[in-house]
């Protein structure tokens, strides 16, 4: 039907449509690299370690360690630091403890994540669940999960298992309100367009609600995921004996700021790093999202 | 097979509104579709044909009556009765020949053949050049067509469609309609889907139907006749028969006040 | 009335999770230390624990402290409730308010030319990502464990947010409400005043709420590690002697505050935000 797709040519949208057209008045390598690169961003950070830098002429080293001094004492400490054992801890670097630390992140967003989705979007569809559990996961959301940490060191130990259930409970909270809400906003059409083509209940949970409820959740996991990294280590400094925060604990107690740079260093690298990893996966598995509706518009 | 395919009997239905106030959307409609006919609804918003067809697809079930589709009281959505909605209903998540097959795959079609029916009905509504692409990256007119192709492609004996070109441009709507009527009429006679189709536009109506029912405060209030032969053109809506139904239908609305000039064998007043 | 129907099977769910700890405070008849039950059954709590918190009381007011050798009475408890919460609150809402007060005016100078804007959006956002809880002994270090220590932590954690979202939030204005704006005549910095600054309103409220939650976090966390005072010190204090008792009914007190807070704040905020003029409207052109 070509009148079909004559009518068709008008409406492309920028995906189909030609690239942008290139930056007029910069030459033809400098538009190339700006398109490709943050050029600001870039700027920005580096203006940041000047300001750093300058920051340190003024403010006392022992307070305030330059970037350099930070960049050694991670290369220094990163596969053993020796001092380490002088306080009775197993030999280890920042490598293996921030291993530690970011395994139990992982197991505990997995869990969390699964735990609160699967609530959320029951309790979206079902009057009861959510009558009994809005409740609990509201006052959860307003109150800091931290309160919960002495009490799971005595139940259960200094272990894994305290911080690992700390985290779970935070991302679990998190992504039941995302989860939930993601389900509430769901247009719909999209069911009943369903049920007409033939669906039964089942296929309705399988076919529509999860994937159109994905990107929303995914969001939330990122989100979850930035929080969970400093809740598990004060879990670490609260008791524990292995993990980035069981570091700064120690180093806290023998005033060594520069070490306590570089393990924070260390571990905001490795939290900036999963978050832009996150965010890179998660937009590539809700690529189709930019036209989901949500009712009311 | 029964003539009628479509019987709506006494069908009343009610909302609450969020105030708990009782508001009647439907009351005491009666009609019957015969097989094979092209009917459309009309009325002023809020007259309640929205709620009619929701009533026919089974996404609502009245509150009184009784709607009946092949002989069966309707229950509840199914595969017999496919919808075209208002809003866009094609699924983000799925690639355009994938959201076409998915009544196919509901059915436990297998995929060599599924994907052979829905490259067929993308074909039809000529939207073969973008059979894999997102529906994100469609205009509005050309995911309306993807729907369409859809309930055609799920071979639904009964087409319902709510208001589904209210949001195109008119070039486009008139395209539609094209694609609408093709495969429609590409059936024989006897074999030929129902479709129940609801808007506001009265052009519209009178070109798509062969029976226009005009409903107005939750009642029908007339059912008109549309003989006029097809293929429709731009002439067609121009026959003296043309203009008389078209007075009808604005009076009805309540955009024109004077009474039609003879009330011609076409016009008939539901009870 | 209305709102007791309404809220009939929140309340009953709240009743039933009291109900379900007394079961276990039952069932559980363990204790960590003689004397101290592990699951502390309602009865307990609101007897013998609620008197031991006297022991937190420094004396004054009358009232002389357990330390001192007087006996534990139900004043000295209750002073000391209210001397620590007060601790806890005062910290957390000067906090607050610099962190809030710094952290707007900053993200608002930021935001005032789209070039610092870009420069500045990285930094920021890595400043975000950096796990706030794990830098509470280094901001001890630098500020010591009083009360500056303790504000300044606050402060710190919830003005990154408020920078944050207030560039977002001007990031996010519709650019239809500008253009109308400098299509009608108005000035650049008109335009900063009557569009963009109404406009961010709705979004502020939500970094508020935000802030709240991550201000609580961090009066916590700060109490936790290293405090003389506040209801976080009495909660690791206990846990130093495995009091789980004293924990659980301060623990309780404070979920109480920080719900209360979080009602209060949402109800504030949607109050100012129906006075505010909302975005789009040019006040008087001149």
């Amino acid at each position: 039907m070509s009148s079909l797709e004559q009518a068709d040519e008008g409406r492309r949208t920028p995906a189909l449509a030609p690239r942008r057209a290139a930056m007029p008045g910069w030459p033809l390598l400098g538009r190339a690299i700006a398109r490709r690169v943050d050029v600001l961003g870039l700027l920005g950070i580096v203006l940041f370690i000047v300001l750093w830098q300058l920051l340190t002429y003024v403010i006392p080293r022992f307070s305030l360690p330059t970037p350099r001094d930070v960049a050694q004492r991670v290369a220094e400490d990163f596969v053993l630091a020796d001092y380490l054992v002088a306080y009775g801890l197993p030999a280890t670097g920042l490598f293996d403890s921030m291993l530690y630390t970011t395994t139990n992140v992982l197991i505990a967003v997995a869990i969390g994540g699964a735990v609160g989705t699967v609530f959320g979007l029951i309790t979206a569809r079902f009057e009861l669940a959510r009558a009994i559990l809005d409740p609990v996961t509201m006052t959860a959301g307003t109150v800091p999960i931290l309160v919960l940490a002495p009490f799971f060191l005595i139940w259960f130990g200094i272990g894994r298992v305290s911080s690992v259930l700390l985290v779970v409970i935070y991302v679990a909270v998190i992504l039941y309100i995302y989860a939930q809400r993601a389900a509430d906003n769901l247009d719909p059409v999209y069911e009943d367009a369903a049920y007409t083509l033939g669906a039964s209940p089942r296929r309705a949970v399988w076919d529509v609600l999860i994937p159109g409820t994905v990107p929303q959740i995914l969001g939330g996991i990122r989100i979850a995921l930035a929080g969970a990294w400093g809740l598990e280590a004060i879990a670490e400094l609260l008791g524990s004996q292995h993990g980035i925060g069981k570091i700064v604990q120690v180093l806290a107690g023998s005033t060594d700021i520069l070490g306590i740079f570089a393990a924070l260093l260390v571990l905001g690298v490795v939290a900036v790093l999963f978050d832009a990893l996150a965010a890179l996966l998660f937009s590539r598995l809700a690529a189709w999202s930019v036209a989901a509706r949500t009712s009311g518009e | 097979m029964q003539k009628d395919v479509i019987v709506a009997t006494e069908i009343s239905r009610e909302f609450h509104r969020a105030d708990r106030q009782l508001v009647q959307a439907l009351a005491r409609v009666s009609f019957a579709v015969e097989r094979g006919q092209f009917v459309c609804i009309v009325g002023p918003s809020g007259c309640g044909k929205s709620t009619l067809l929701q009533l026919i697809a089974g996404l609502l079930l009245p509150s009184g009556g009784t709607m009946a589709v092949n002989g069966a009281p309707v229950t509840g959505p199914g595969s017999d009765r496919g919808m075209v909605f208002q809003k866009d209903s094609v699924f983000p998540w799925l690639r355009v020949i994938r959201n076409v097959e998915y009544g196919l795959k509901c059915r436990g079609v297998d995929k060599a053949e599924r994907q052979r029916i829905a490259s067929l009905y993308l074909e039809r509504v000529g939207l073969s050049h973008v059979a894999w692409a997102w529906p994100r990256e469609l205009s509005g007119g050309m995911l309306k067509r993807v729907a369409v192709a859809t309930v055609f492609a799920n071979g639904a004996d009964v087409l319902l469609l709510d208001e589904p070109f209210g949001a195109v441009d008119y070039v486009t709507k008139r395209l539609l309609h094209d694609v609408l009527l093709t495969l429609w009429s590409e059936a024989e006679s006897g074999a030929r889907r129902t479709v129940v189709f609801v808007t506001h536009d009265v052009d519209e109506a009178l070109i798509l139907a062969d029976r226009i029912l005009v409903m107005n405060g939750g009642r029908l209030v007339d059912d008109l006749a549309v003989e006029a032969p097809r293929p429709r053109t731009t002439d067609s809506l121009l026959k003296a028969e043309m203009v008389r139904h078209k007075h009808v239908l604005l009076t009805h609305l309540g955009l024109e006040t004077r009474a039609p000039a003879a009330a011609g064998p076409a016009l008939r007043v539901a009870p | 009335m209305n709102w007791l129907r309404r809220h009939r099977v929140s309340l009953l769910v709240l009743l039933g999770m009291a109900a379900i700890w007394q079961v276990l405070s039952m069932i559980f008849t363990a204790e960590a230390v003689p004397g101290e039950p592990m699951v502390p059954g309602w009865q307990i709590v609101f007897s013998r624990t609620l008197l031991s918190l006297a022991d937190y009381w420094q004396g004054g007011l009358g009232v002389p402290s357990v330390a001192s050798g007087a006996e534990r009475s139900y004043p000295a408890a209750l002073l000391s409730i209210v001397s620590h919460s007060l601790d806890t609150m005062v910290r957390l809402y000067t906090g607050l308010l610099i962190g809030g007060i710094v952290g707007t005016a900053l993200g608002l100078a930021v935001s005032w030319s789209r070039w610092t804007r870009r420069l500045v959006d990285l930094p920021v956002q890595f400043l975000r990502t950096l796990p706030l809880l794990a830098m509470v002994p280094l901001f001890q270090l630098w500020f010591g464990i009083d009360f500056l220590g303790k504000v300044i932590f606050v402060a710190y954690g919830v003005g990154v947010i408020f920078v944050a979202g207030v560039v977002n939030a001007v990031k996010n204005v519709p650019q239809i409400y500008i253009d109308n704006a400098r299509m009608l005549g108005a000035s650049r910095r008109r335009v900063y005043t009557t569009v963009i600054l109404p406009s961010i309103f709705p979004e502020l409220r939500a970094t508020i709420l935000l802030s709240l939650g991550i201000g609580w976090a961090a009066v916590l966390g700060a109490e936790y590690l290293g405090a003389q005072s506040g209801l976080g010190y009495i909660i690791i204090y206990s846990e130093q002697f495995a009091y789980l008792d004293r924990m659980f009914l301060v623990a309780l007190i404070f979920i109480l505050y920080a719900s209360v807070s979080y009602w209060l704040f949402a109800r504030l905020s949607a109050k100012m935000l129906q006075w505010m003029p909302r975005a789009g409207r040019i006040t008087a052109l001149g």
